[in-house]
């Protein structure tokens, strides 16, 4: 009985929590595009002006950046300025949820079909790898590795610690800079 | 709770064995479909493997209505039009594809275009956009390798913008898949090695990388038993209708596993390695297949070494300690190449190819790193990766 109650609460923190970390990472992955080489050199192979979305069927939340030149992105919230060249869809926000909230690998989630690519196959895999390192930057390590299929064994604390102070204060920056306007 | 998961999904019927061929006209009448289109290519008519089908359907009053055989290796969006536009002049109504990996796909995009209608094939390309059934398809394969008759994709060149099309779709899947032994008895010694050691690399993909389940497991294990039990036995006995149907069978049997698993690293590199050198699909596959596994070694060793029961059998099975099986399993791919290389020359280096330069090997490791076979490769590759893997398989 208690349980039925508070589902629909439990559903609806879990739809913010999920509206949040999108929210989170798209600015964070503009954030990694200007503080990170290897990524910068992932996201220069995407054309200019090329739309990514990461967004939860059937029209739930949504983030959506742009590469915007020279390996850098931008966010743009949760709506494209015009239609998106690659989606990468969750079938459900219990799926989203699973992986934004480190239970299921990202790739994982792509083994078990929690996800859709629309576009091209070989963006989806750059921008994956780009949403990895990220990940291996910001997560402390314990939880980092229940995000990705590897944890990079070149990436070292001082470096990650640097990275991370970086992306994290961007990330802080941004967040404000939205709430002002 | 577990986090396990996995779906599941073959549709196609499956008519295999001695006179399968002679099913086709029932399996037709039983769709409502009384004028079909065959789909073939040169050198499938030049062998002689269209006048059992042929035969097949008029000595049941079925007229095939018409034969398209000139597909290309590579399928282009021309053909498809081309090959579309025939069959609306024609009042066809079905498509049976005869042939191998490329007539597949193209008759799988040829049926797109005159189901949903339009000339412009691109339209339909990517995931998912298909929403309707299409019309009564039918695939005899030629070859025992790609298991193209039960996967929902297909890939066509666009040569004007120079990309390659990809299409998914459930619909896709052909409503039949007709496995006759027939179609493959002459197949040339090279072609029935490349072929079949795609079929296994399709298996040992499927049972060993991330997307693994239960019902791809069984397909994937009954699949490499019957090719290391048959393919030797067919290189030196090609006429041998048995083995041939057993290695038929493993094909379609490995696509199974394969499309419900998803592959790897081998496929990866097979694809970049296909793209730039212009190599065969199966020799890549044979080709990379030991060097994958020993680089996947550490994060594979439980199913790579249960594959040693069905690539070797009970009794080596059951003398090799546990913790010697994965590479066992590895020993015994490595003799079966060696094997064919003394029946038929295929390459296991890519030196041997002498199709492959040392320095295409970065380009190789760059254009396999955005494969999305990649992804479900149980362990991560970088580019350094990629090209250690490379270096081992050059000589």
């Amino acid at each position: 009985m208690l349980a039925k109650r508070i589902q629909p609460m439990v559903f609806q923190a879990r739809r913010l929590y999920v509206e949040l970390m999108f929210q989170v990472m798209g600015r964070a992955l503009q954030a990694v595009s200007e503080v990170d080489a290897a990524v910068q050199k992932d996201a220069r192979a995407l054309p200019v002006g090329f739309l990514f979305e990461m967004m939860v069927m059937p029209a739930g939340s949504s983030l959506i950046v742009e590469h915007v030149g020279d390996g850098r992105f931008h966010y743009h919230g949760s709506s494209a300025p015009r239609p998106v060249d690659l989606s990468i869809q969750f079938k459900h926000i219990a799926h989203a949820f699973l992986v934004l909230s480190f239970q299921e690998k990202t790739s994982v989630a792509f083994a078990n079909d929690r996800m859709l690519v629309d576009g091209d196959i070989s963006y989806a895999i750059r921008m994956t790898r780009v949403l990895n390192r990220l990940e291996s930057f910001i997560l402390p390590k314990l939880v980092a590795k229940r995000a990705v299929k590897e944890y990079p064994a070149n990436l070292h604390l001082p470096e990650k610690l640097m990275s991370a102070a970086r992306i994290y204060l961007k990330v802080a920056s941004n967040f404000v800079e939205t709430a002002r306007t | 709770m577990t986090n396990k998961y996995y779906e599941f999904f073959c549709p196609v019927k499956v008519i295999a064995g001695k006179a399968a061929l002679e099913h086709i006209p029932y399996e037709l009448t039983g769709m409502a479909a009384k004028r079909p289109m065959i789909v073939t290519d040169k050198g499938v008519r030049a062998a002689g493997l269209l006048d059992p089908v042929i035969a097949a359907c008029e000595e049941s009053g079925l007229e095939i209505v018409s034969i398209y055989d000139d597909v290309p290796p590579d399928s282009s969006t021309a053909v498809v039009r081309d090959i579309a536009g025939v069959y609306r002049s024609e009042k066809c109504d079905s498509i049976i594809a005869v042939g191998g990996g490329s007539a597949i796909d193209t008759a799988k995009a040829v049926n797109i275009l005159v189901s949903e209608g339009g000339d412009d094939i691109a339209a339909y390309a990517g995931a998912g956009v298909l929403k309707h059934p299409l019309k009564p398809f039918f695939v005899v394969p030629t070859t025992a390798g790609t298991g193209s008759e039960v996967t929902a994709v297909a890939v066509i060149a666009d040569t004007e913008k120079h990309v390659k099309l990809p299409f998914t779709s459930s619909f896709l899947l052909p409503n039949a898949a007709i496995i006759d032994p027939r179609m493959t008895l002459t197949l040339p010694p090279h072609i029935t090695a490349a072929t079949a050691m795609d079929a296994l690399t399709h298996a040992t993909e499927a049972f060993t990388c991330m997307a693994k389940n239960p019902l791809s497991d069984a397909y994937a294990t009954a699949a490499i038993k019957k090719i290391s039990t048959s393919l030797l036995t067919v290189m030196d006995n090609p006429k041998d209708a048995d083995h041939r149907l057993e290695l038929a069978e493993a094909s379609t049997m490995a696509g199974i596993a394969f499309s419900n698993s998803m592959v790897g690293l081998v496929h990866a590199l097979g694809h970049a390695t296909g793209a730039i050198c212009q190599l065969p699909h199966g020799l890549c596959m044979s080709l990379y297949l030991p060097y994958v596994l020993e680089y996947n070694l550490e994060s594979i060793r439980g199913p790579l070494g249960e594959l040693l029961l069905y690539l070797d059998g009970p009794d080596v099975y059951a003398a090799t300690p546990a913790a010697r099986r994965a590479e066992a399993s590895i020993s015994a791919i490595r003799r079966m190449r060696d094997a064919l290389y003394k029946h038929c020359k295929l390459p296991r280096t890519l030196k041997e190819t002498g199709r492959v330069t040392e320095d295409q090997l970065e380009r190789i490791a760059d254009v396999a790193l955005d494969d999305g076979a990649i992804m479900f490769n149980p362990k991560e590759v970088t580019v350094e990766d990629a090209r250690a893997v490379l270096r081992r398989a050059w000589a």
